[in-house]
């Protein structure tokens, strides 16, 4: 398995899966400020231009978040990252299609590329507040799913990465004041030796 | 069972997979244009105050519409809803999160609620376009997916022609946005089927 990810983007969620598995993988680095999504080389790899992709065992390349994710735990049913019973399964994706469409691309992807979303200019700024606004509303909405268990699912999962990935972003860049359940998670992540490795791997730590 | 959910939204794919499953369910329209969504009692349900959003027997929710496909796929296995194996469910989710995350949401919400991306009026036109944009290259991208396969995982329908049904279908009949062949065939297959007759018929589309 082939992981392309660019340092501190949401493929550090599934760097981080990878690690929690103790999977056989390499890793393919792309630089984002230097256009490497976009170039011709990773286009004919990933025609979306993001990260994360995988490169199966066969060749072949899986992309989504989710999709990864679901993955990488199912080819390590030991690690038990996801559940078998498909209530609590389907609650994962939940939580995880949630991170990914709202809180990320809905929220983030406005406070960090305001440009995609208002051709104004001069809009830049109130893009900025609206992502802030889903941002910080989207983590109110996962807390109240936390609520006072350790991980989201009460056992870890693959949702925790999604939302440790989101937190990283929110210490770094958005720094909208989260609820404690949503810090206190994140220092939780942050003592996890996978989580230790790929920070230190992506030049984060 | 109960779906909650607004005539001609992406909740189409969710009431169509019931429609499916051929089990009885519940269709609760959400009135949008009464801003239905934001009203306490919506809100209870589902604070995204999104469809589709899913009630179980038991009471409790789900949304997010990979998901509650997912979720209704494994819970039904007789009506082969997925395709086989570990490979087979991650490339169905793989297909769902960018049909959903990224054809609809940054694409058709881009043509629906333009104001939700430019606060100023004018500049709402490039905005649609951008919408366009990313819906034309969804299709681009999905069109050799499909190929000249029957469905996306070849002789069966699964979840995923659920999800390209109704961004099909809001191209065909909503934004008059032009297809590749495959995916105009493709529609046209998925409304030959009964479920989707009826699911058009229940919420009150052009069929």
């Amino acid at each position: 398995m082939k992981l392309y990810y660019a340092s501190g983007a949401c493929s550090l969620g599934i760097h981080v899966l990878l690690n929690e598995v103790g999977a056989d993988y390499e890793l393919v680095k792309l630089d984002m400020r230097a256009g490497d999504l976009q170039k011709p080389e990773y286009l004919a790899v990933n025609p979306k231009g993001k990260v994360p992709a995988m490169m199966l065992d066969d060749g072949t390349i899986l992309t989504e978040w989710p999709a990864l994710a679901t993955y990488i735990a199912a080819t390590h049913p030991q690690a038990h990252l996801i559940s078998s019973d498909p209530v609590i399964a389907a609650r994962t994706l939940e939580a995880v299609m949630y991170i990914n469409g709202t809180v990320h691309l809905a929220g983030f992807s406005r406070v960090m590329r305001p440009a995609v979303f208002s051709p104004n200019p001069e809009e830049k700024d109130a893009v900025r507040m609206q992502g802030k606004k889903i941002f910080g509303d989207g983590l109110a909405l996962v807390s109240a799913t936390l609520g006072d268990q350790d991980y989201l699912m009460g056992d870890f999962s693959v949702a925790d990465a999604a939302l440790f990935y989101v937190t990283f972003w929110n210490n770094a860049v958005a720094k909208v004041e989260a609820p404690a359940n949503i810090n206190a998670h994140y220092d939780r992540m942050m003592a996890r030796p996978a989580v230790q490795r790929a920070m230190v791997t992506e030049g984060l730590a | 069972m109960k779906l909650y959910y607004s005539p001609n939204a992406c909740s189409m794919a969710i009431h169509v997979l019931l429609a499916e499953i051929g089990k009885p369910y519940e269709a609760v329209r959400v009135n949008f244009a009464e801003s239905e969504q934001y009203q306490p009692a919506f809100v209870a349900k589902n604070p995204k105050s999104k469809v589709p959003t899913l009630e179980r027997d038991d009471g409790s929710i789900l949304t997010e519409l990979p998901a509650i496909a997912y979720y209704l796929a494994k819970t039904n296995p007789d009506k082969n809803l997925l395709p086989d194996g570990v490979e087979g469910e991650a490339r169905s989710l793989e297909l769902l999160e960018y049909m959903t995350a990224t054809v609809h949401m940054r694409g058709f919400t881009r043509m629906f609620r333009p104001y939700a991306f430019a606060f100023t009026p004018a500049d709402e036109p490039k905005v649609v376009e951008a919408g366009r944009g990313f819906v034309t290259k969804g299709f681009e991208l999905l069109a050799p997916i499909l190929g000249e396969q029957a469905f996306l995982f070849g002789d069966n329908f699964t979840i995923a022609d659920a999800g390209l049904f109704f961004l099909e279908y809001w191209a065909a009949h909503r934004c008059n946005i032009p297809m590749p062949a495959v995916l105009n065939a493709h529609l046209a297959r998925l409304m030959a089927r009964p479920a989707v007759q009826k699911v058009l018929a229940d919420e009150g589309l052009t069929a």
